[in-house]
């Protein structure tokens, strides 16, 4: 028994006096709150105008012709998106074309058939991974990876398929520095593999083990539990860290600046250099000035579309699984 | 509390072969000796239950049947466990193989991600190559069986995490029958369920015995006193008692026996 139930129940003691809840602080505390949840909405509303009002110069002296026309010359003052459209897309889609399966082999490895002694130390390399800065993926791309990738793989290749219709366009490297378009896919996909990775092991980990369990009580073998029913488990989740990954590929900006080449012109080869949204805006922003400054913002106006309607996309696909 | 049991109709053919032999069994997780010599018989075509208070061992016991726990390297079992003669605790067994013929339902339903019909077809599949006509077949009789048939006939395609949960349960063990397994763990089925849920999968449990061999793992006696022609009395890994039903029930040798089944303890 407390020391105040005991005055209470003794006879003529004084009655206790109980504090009113103040009342003000409720409403400073729900004010704060809805203003810190306001604020995300002021900064969004505030980024779009903002970019829509710098870029709309070169909207409208472009029209549609600023996002298919292929042509970036500041000399004349002609800008056109194209390239540096097309490249974000390719090397976000080859980022995930290896990114992807790669991940996906090393959650279910770590969930499903490492040794214990094995997990974490490949779990922890993971998570660093993950924390490694871009500028390090870039310098490391530039340094290391490019000239080794130009060596071994871009000139062989090249040599390989001259002449051979479709491929021999599509894989054949003009000037085999090693930068360019695939080169940039490929550290992009070192860059997203940790995010995919982890989030996709820890779904897997947490499927109920009896789940596991009863799949491979009727007989089935590890691959056959891991595709039909582990991976679909956690299917939501995993497109979802998928489009996460695809997030960061896309707007990903210093390590790709490194590595991509820098190319105004569109190629028909992956192997060439070429350039994405992000690293053309990082490259001019120093120097642009007028007219040259809007276009690129307009550039901005259209990475933030794009990224846009990757996430209504990968919505719609949440969506889609969850129905079934 | 004895007279308030309602015991099963004495169908329990003393000349029926046994199926299952578990022969001087120990297991271990880790260092940790969770069963001590065990010797039971699972006749065929009989329900063997096993009961006994949490963490006696009854659980450990059935999942050693199927082979579940060589998921985790730390657990070993040593002895033998004779399916048909064939030890089935030993290495050279093709534990997939034995997963297919020794099937399980768990405490909690696992439809799996999938419809309703692929749930059934997808343990076919994995060892059959049925034609499609035959797999349809197939798969209308198992959910046929399980008495899940009329409730989900016009949606095959939905999903069967839809289903409720003791639906789900059903459809488990339709997964589980379609098969065509010899013989069907059950590690407490109904401890899920709503009665009328578990009313139902009990009369299932009282068909299913007529074609499979059954064990089943249950806390609650008086389900065990009902579906069962034969009961092992589990405690702290060893088996206590083990005879048909009506002598666990009515006229137990151990004492341990008789204060666990009147509910003097556990």
């Amino acid at each position: 028994m407390t020391a105040a139930t005991d005055m209470t129940s003794m006879p003529g003691a004084t009655p206790i006096v109980r504090r009113t809840p103040k009342a003000t602080f409720d409403a400073v505390f729900r004010n704060a709150s809805f203003g810190a949840a306001m604020l995300v909405l002021v900064l969004l509303a505030g980024i779009m105008v903002s970019m829509v009002v710098g870029g709309w110069p070169a909207f409208r002296e472009f029209g549609l012709g600023f996002i298919t026309s292929s042509v970036w010359d500041t000399q004349n003052e002609q800008y056109g998106a194209w390239p540096a459209i097309v490249g974000t897309l390719s090397t976000a889609l080859i980022a995930l074309v290896i990114g992807v399966p790669l991940s996906l082999g090393i959650a279910v490895y770590l969930t499903q058939l490492a040794p214990a002694w094995f997990k974490k130390p490949v779990a922890t390399a993971i998570e660093l991974l993950a924390a490694v800065p871009s500028i390090i993926y870039g310098m490391w791309g530039l340094f290391v990876f490019v000239p080794l990738f130009a060596q071994y793989v871009q000139i062989p290749l090249s040599n390989i398929v001259e002449g051979m219709p479709v491929v021999g366009t599509i894989l054949y490297s003009r000037s085999p520095s090693g930068l360019g378009i695939f080169t940039a896919g490929i550290i992009l996909a070192f860059m997203i593999v940790p995010f995919i990775a982890s989030i996709t092991r820890d779904m897997l980990e947490q499927i109920p083990s009896v789940l596991r369990e009863s799949a491979y009580g009727i007989g089935a073998t590890t691959w056959e539990v891991v595709r039909h029913v582990l991976v679909p488990q956690a299917g939501v989740s995993i497109i979802g860290a998928v489009m996460l990954g695809l997030g960061r590929a896309l707007g990903e900006t210093m390590a790709v600046t490194f590595v991509v080449g820098n190319a105004n012109r569109l190629s028909a080869s992956i192997l060439d250099p070429g350039s994405t949204i992000a690293s053309r805006i990082a490259n001019e922003f120093n120097e642009a000035l007028g007219l040259q400054l809007n276009a690129l913002i307009a550039l901005g106006c259209i990475l933030f579309f794009v990224t846009f309607v990757v996430l209504v996309i990968a919505r719609l696909l949440v969506a889609r699984v969850k129905r079934y | 509390m004895l007279s308030t049991l309602e015991l099963s109709p004495q169908s329990l053919d003393a000349e029926a072969p046994v199926r299952i032999a578990v022969k001087n069994l120990d297991f271990y997780y880790g260092e940790h000796k969770a069963l001590k010599n065990i010797n039971l018989d699972f006749r065929d075509r009989h329900v063997t239950a096993l009961i006994g208070p949490s963490g006696c061992g009854k659980s450990t016991l059935l999942r050693i049947f199927n082979r579940i726990y060589s998921l985790y390297p730390e657990q070993k079992a040593t002895g033998e466990i004779l399916l048909d003669g064939r030890n089935i605790i030993s290495n050279d067994v093709d534990v997939n193989e034995l997963r297919s013929r020794v099937g399980m339902v768990f405490q909690k339903p696992t439809p799996f991600p999938m419809s309703i019909y692929d749930n059934v077809a997808f343990g076919i599949r994995l060892y059959e190559k049925p034609p499609k006509s035959e797999l349809d077949d197939r798969v209308e009789g198992a959910l046929r069986r399980a008495a899940l048939w009329d409730e989900v006939k016009d949606k095959l395609k939905s999903s069967g995490m839809g289903l409720s949960g003791g639906q789900q349960q059903r459809l488990c063990i339709a997964r589980t029958i379609a098969q065509k397994p010899e013989v069907i763990l059950f590690d407490e089925p109904t401890s899920a369920l709503d009665p009328i849920s578990t009313g139902k999968i009990e009369d299932l449990l009282e068909q299913l015995k007529s074609d499979f061999t059954i064990a089943i793992v249950t806390h609650n006696m008086q389900q065990a006193a009902r579906i069962s022609q034969y009961t092992a009395f589990m405690y702290l890994g060893e088996v206590v008692e083990f005879a048909p039903t009506n002598t666990i029930f009515m006229n137990p040798a151990k004492k341990q026996t008789q204060d666990y089944v009147t509910g003097r303890f556990g």
